[in-house]
């Protein structure tokens, strides 16, 4: 059987590898400071580039002139034409050492303290309420791509490049992480910025248990298992612009959080809890999940480890 | 069918750009600027493409044509991907992640006065009206056969404030609340692969048509 399939199939590219396997970083001799490259190969036709990539290149530099201590920085956009169908966007970003991923990894045995879970959030929350304000939806945070350097400073990256990306998007057949995305979206009913709340929620528990909340295989199952947390949702909350009927989950109720999260304090489970609010227009918004008591309280009087 | 009125260099270029028998003509067509010549408007456009090219070159001391580092005060080197951050890899890996996302946002709809967050933020910020308020049509593409629209002062103004009221109103924290639901599409289609093809041609009508104003 390995014969036959040696001989069937022959590797085209190895994914995460080859190629696309390396990335260009520099060391700036005068600051000292590292910058990374990022390059897009952008479809063209008659009129040049996409005026849809334009448009979001441009938004990214205009973001870019407020200096958001919690969103990478982007130095530079360079554009080279390869041919007529082909253009490269290079994308110049500050190179920041490791994502939230490796961090976690990293964290010691005993995990991340509760102070500093906290000091995360509060930053991870300031970029997104940062990006909501000038209406950039996200729509794709994980810990993948949420920077954190040396210094704990927390950086959002990958925002706002979904059209730039979306050429390619056919010709990537890679597994597609479902475990942050919000019901709205795996329901495929109209969404906005809360879409990021449920993202921010899912990577405020995994902070806490340090592996994912919702670890589903399939839009389906993902839901699921959603709704074994939170329950399933009422019949009046389902979105009516769906087609996925909400008789096709088992009527789960909603369990206590902390036997997901049981590190877990009191104001911070509240918070959670609003975060994953199955109603994408009752769920809170980052600003007001920043002055939620959570960030108020210190952490080291309310901690009640038991 | 459509009885035009156009002098004839506009003529052919409307002929050569293979977009003129769509398009009706219903009012008074002005050529203020004159007719264009295009190859030396494409020579301009490459020779400053290139004195770009060369400036980021030098900025970075990178040659991006080629992907190759040159002297300067950037030390660059290649790392591997397992010793960087996923985000910074090149974008066929990174797009993937937004397969099944965009395609619901992009999905072209008859409401199409209410696209999705992001993309009127973009359009508002660059100041172009949206185009579903001109009822998109695909022959308006084209710059050059709107050319009506384009020397009509008026047009632009009512234009205008339509983009300015939807600035505000969904405008601090957020509120997407009112795109909900009115923003009510029908829940067909699907499979991220599919869609994934069209969602980069769907959203061309609808996202071309401010490109006149921005030239």
């Amino acid at each position: 059987m390995a014969h036959g399939a040696s001989i069937q199939y022959e590797p085209v590219a190895e994914i995460g590898g080859g190629a696309y396997g390396t990335v260009y970083k520099a060391r700036d001799t005068e600051s000292g400071k590292f910058v990374a490259l990022k390059s897009v190969r952008v479809q063209t036709d008659q009129n040049g580039l996409p005026i849809s990539t334009v448009r979001e290149v441009a938004l990214l530099k205009r973001l870019e002139q407020f200096d958001h201590p919690n969103v990478v920085r982007l130095m530079d956009v360079c554009a080279t034409q390869r041919s007529e169908q082909e253009t490269k966007v290079t994308l110049v970003f500050e190179h920041v050492d490791q994502d939230l991923k490796t961090y976690l990894e990293r964290a010691p045995a005993a995990g991340l303290s509760p102070d500093c879970i906290k000091d995360l959030m509060r930053q991870l929350l300031s970029g997104l309420a940062f990006l909501h304000s000038n209406r950039v939806m996200h729509r794709d945070l994980k810990p993948e791509n949420i920077l954190v350097t040396s210094q704990g400073q927390v950086k959002l990256a990958d925002f706002g490049l979904a059209r730039i990306y979306s050429c390619h998007m056919a010709l990537t057949p890679v597994v597609v992480t479902l475990w942050y995305r919000p019901p709205e979206v795996l329901l495929q009913s109209s969404y906005a910025t809360p879409v990021d709340i449920w993202s921010t929620a899912c990577i405020f528990a995994e902070m806490y248990r340090r592996k994912p909340l919702f670890c589903g295989e399939s839009e389906m199952d993902q839901l699921g298992k959603i709704f074994e947390v939170i329950g399933l949702p009422l019949d009046e909350e389902w979105p009516t612009d769906v087609k996925l009927s909400r008789k096709n989950f088992p009527p789960v109720t909603a369990r206590p959080i902390t036997d997901f999260v049981p590190e877990i304090n009191e104001q911070g489970a509240k918070l959670l809890l609003e975060m994953l609010t199955f109603d994408p227009l009752k769920r809170v918004s980052a600003l007001n999940a920043l002055n939620h008591p959570y960030f108020q309280e210190e952490e080291t009087l309310t901690q009640t480890k038991s | 069918m459509s009885h035009v009125q156009l002098s004839s260099s506009a003529l052919e270029r409307l002929v050569a750009r293979r977009t003129f028998p769509l398009h009706r003509r219903t009012s008074v067509c002005r050529n203020l600027f004159g007719p264009v010549d295009h190859d030396e408007l494409s020579r301009e456009m490459k020779s400053s493409l290139r004195e770009i090219s060369e400036r980021d070159q030098q900025r970075w001391n990178f040659n991006f044509e080629t992907n190759t580092p040159l002297d300067g005060e950037y030390e660059w080197e290649k790392v591997t991907v397992d010793k960087t951050p996923t985000f910074y890899q090149d974008s066929v890996q990174t797009g993937r992640s937004r397969v099944p996302a965009t395609p619901v946002k992009q999905r072209p709809s008859s409401e199409s006065a209410l696209p999705e967050t992001p993309r009127m933020d973009v359009l508002e910020r660059l100041a172009v009206p949206e185009s579903s308020s001109t009822a998109p049509c695909p022959v308006e593409v084209n710059q050059e056969n709107r050319t009506d629209k384009l020397n009509s002062g008026k047009q632009t103004h009512r234009q205008v404030p339509c983009v300015r009221r939807k600035r505000t109103a969904p405008a601090d924290n957020t509120h997407i609340t009112d795109f909900f639901v009115k923003r009510k599409r029908p829940a067909d289609k699907k499979p991220a692969d599919v869609s994934a093809c069209h969602l980069s041609r769907s959203p061309t009508p609808l996202e071309q048509t401010p490109r006149k104003r921005i030239r």
